[in-house]
């Protein structure tokens, strides 16, 4: 396969898989309202918690934007990462590799039809919290927010990719993988609170996650209504991010992908 | 390797470790389809036939030795044999539970290049061909097990493959539902003459039905290849019997000195229902007095006694000594 093909079954692998997530993810309607009800939950908590505490205002837009891009990140870790473990419970898998569709296709389109499953749900938690909590963003900044957020989603989709080869290699066990980096991620990425919080080391050891990095841009741009130039530092440094982290990824994808078919994990389901 | 050799294999070996212990699944297996034909690989469950056919759809390495499909070698070349492939597996409904059949086909056809358009078309096509049309828009969780296999199926041809592999495509079904399965393969190859299916089956009499050429298979070895025909000649020179009898088990029928009493191959199958022991005999004498007096001293009571046409069952009788049914 030349890089052409290489390129073009991969957009149709991922056309092909973000249809199935996005009309599966939204057949059941209760669904949709179950995902939405459950986060507010959890930022209504915060919101009382930090009220009670006479927190600054802005707090309340921290809270509600990390609860929002919270799910994006739990969409790569859980979603995107495990589909491979899936499908070979499924038995999909053998089907899916020897149609030749490159797997990068196949993980981008459930990357993506995650993401506007994701990108409903977060919409509705922004909505909602802003009506019910009164949270204020500065509108003028919305692009720059955007443009944070599409290169942030590329490099975790790009960490993705990594966590979806330990999955088609290990199985089940990369679920220790994904619990891991669950909580740690949680915590440095201050889903709930500003990183400014955090001591200096503490600061610089968030920078290396692109969550933190897209999230603290977000928040500079949607509550303290900084522009390109104050925010340029986060975007290049996610584009790196994503260069680097889709290399690694794709390179692991293709390396597990061979021992597995080494060792006949990808047929044996006791392995 | 010529031009029209659709599969060839040469010493093909595939060895699988299980907690420090070595299972050799393939032992140097030697086979060379040609294009256009069905090629069946007949043997019981855990001869190697599924492992063999994973190692050409490129979803498993070989330990040694090498494979071609449709010209590409499968180690070296596996995109350019995932571009003449598919791969059908009986008793899968490899898909999403939650997409309609036609939802998911739809799917796999962006899966295999499509176009958006030529995908829903193709499947209109297929469903024509398959009659499926009154359950494309079901769920597919929610489909018997035959519009499952025929669902499989279409997966299977909606990239028009040049190679088709079908692994136990019947497994499962009632004999309707096979019947139907057998009718549209048979009907795919013969309207698609440079088409070449190869299918595995533990089942002698679908081998037999379908396959242009047949290769026996047992604990990892091909034992036997030949056109059906071919295959049973290998048995003319003996005799098949069949023997019914009651109020005897098949542990008895183990007492038999084999070498003594001539026999090149036995087989039974009890019948709870109706307590009857069936006895396949391939005998490389028609005499067969020594057979009933050892039957009647265990107090069996014979019910009938026939010589019967060979079939591949008494092939790999000859060759194995015990029936696929014992597996």
């Amino acid at each position: 396969m030349n890089t052409r093909q290489y390129i073009y079954r991969g957009f149709k692998a991922a056309l092909g898989r973000s249809y199935v997530r996005i009309k599966g993810g939204n057949r059941e309607i209760s669904w949709l309202l179950w995902e939405v009800i459950l986060p507010l939950l959890m930022i209504a908590s915060v919101v009382y918690t930090y009220r009670s505490m006479n927190a600054p205002s802005e707090f309340i837009g921290f809270v509600i934007l990390g609860g929002a891009m919270m799910s994006f990140w739990f969409n790569v870790l859980w979603g995107m990462g495990s589909t491979l473990y899936w499908e070979k419970e499924k038995g999909n898998l053998e089907v899916l590799l020897a149609s030749g569709a490159p797997l990068y296709g196949l993980l981008l389109g459930m990357a993506l039809g995650g993401m506007f499953n994701t990108a409903v749900r977060a919409a509705s938690v922004i909505i909602i919290g802003v009506y019910i909590f009164e949270a204020s963003f500065n509108p003028a900044t919305l692009p720059v927010a955007i443009i944070i957020f599409f290169l942030a989603m590329a490099a975790l989709y790009s960490l993705g990719l990594s966590l979806a080869s330990i999955y088609l290699m290990y199985s089940r066990s990369g679920w220790r993988a994904s619990e891991l980096l669950s909580e740690p991620i949680m915590f440095i990425s201050g889903m709930y609170y500003p990183l400014s919080v955090f001591p200096i080391a503490l600061q610089v050891v968030a920078s290396a996650f692109p969550l933190a990095i897209g999230l603290d841009g977000i928040r500079r741009s949607l509550i303290y209504g900084e522009t390109f130039g104050s925010l340029a530092v986060h975007m290049i440094l996610l584009v790196v991010m994503a260069i680097i982290l889709l290399r690694i990824g794709l390179w692991a994808l293709e390396y597990m992908e061979n021992k597995a078919k080494k060792e006949g994990r990808l047929i044996l389901r006791w392995m | 390797m010529e031009k029209e050799t659709a599969i060839f294999t040469r010493e093909l070996t595939r060895i699988f470790e299980r907690g420090g212990e070595k299972i050799r699944a393939l032992d140097n297996v030697n086979i060379e389809v040609p294009e256009g034909i069905i090629y069946g690989l007949l043997g019981p469950n855990g001869a190697g036939k599924t492992t063999l056919i994973r190692i050409l759809a490129t979803l498993l390495l070989p330990s040694s030795g090498f494979a071609y499909v449709g010209g590409y070698d499968v180690v070296r070349e596996p995109d350019k044999v995932r571009s003449v492939i598919n791969l059908v597996s009986g008793g899968e409904r490899a898909g999403y539970g939650i997409l309609t059949v036609k939802e998911n086909l739809w799917f796999y056809s962006q899966l295999y290049g499509l176009g958006i358009r030529e995908g829903w078309e193709k499947i209109e096509q297929l469903a024509e061909l398959l009659d499926m049309k009154d359950f494309l828009n079901v769920r597919l969780n929610r489909i018997s097990t035959g519009m499952a296999q025929k669902y499989s199926l279409a997966r299977g041809l909606l990239n028009d493959p040049d190679i088709l592999f079908l692994d136990e495509p019947t497994l499962g079904l009632d004999v309707g539902a096979a019947r139907a399965i057998r009718k549209i393969i048979k009907a795919w190859v013969h309207q698609n003459q440079n088409k070449t299916i190869l299918l595995t089956t533990h089942y002698m009499a679908e081998a037999e039905e379908l396959c242009d050429l047949i290769s026996i298979i047992h604990e990892g070895r091909i034992i036997a290849t030949g056109s059906p025909t071919e295959l049973k000649h290998r048995v003319s020179k003996e005799v098949i019997y069949k023997i019914e009898v009651k109020n005897i088990s098949e542990e008895d029928m183990g007492g038999l000195k084999k070498e003594e009493a001539g026999i090149v191959g036995l087989s039974t199958s009890y019948d709870a229902y109706s307590n009857v022991l069936s006895i396949r005999l391939v005998m490389d004498t028609s005499d067969v007095s020594h057979i009933i007096r050892y039957i009647e001293k265990l107090n069996g009571r014979i019910i009938s006694i026939s010589k019967v046409e060979p079939t591949l069952e008494d092939v790999f009788l000859k060759l194995v000594g015990v029936g696929l049914s014992e597996y």
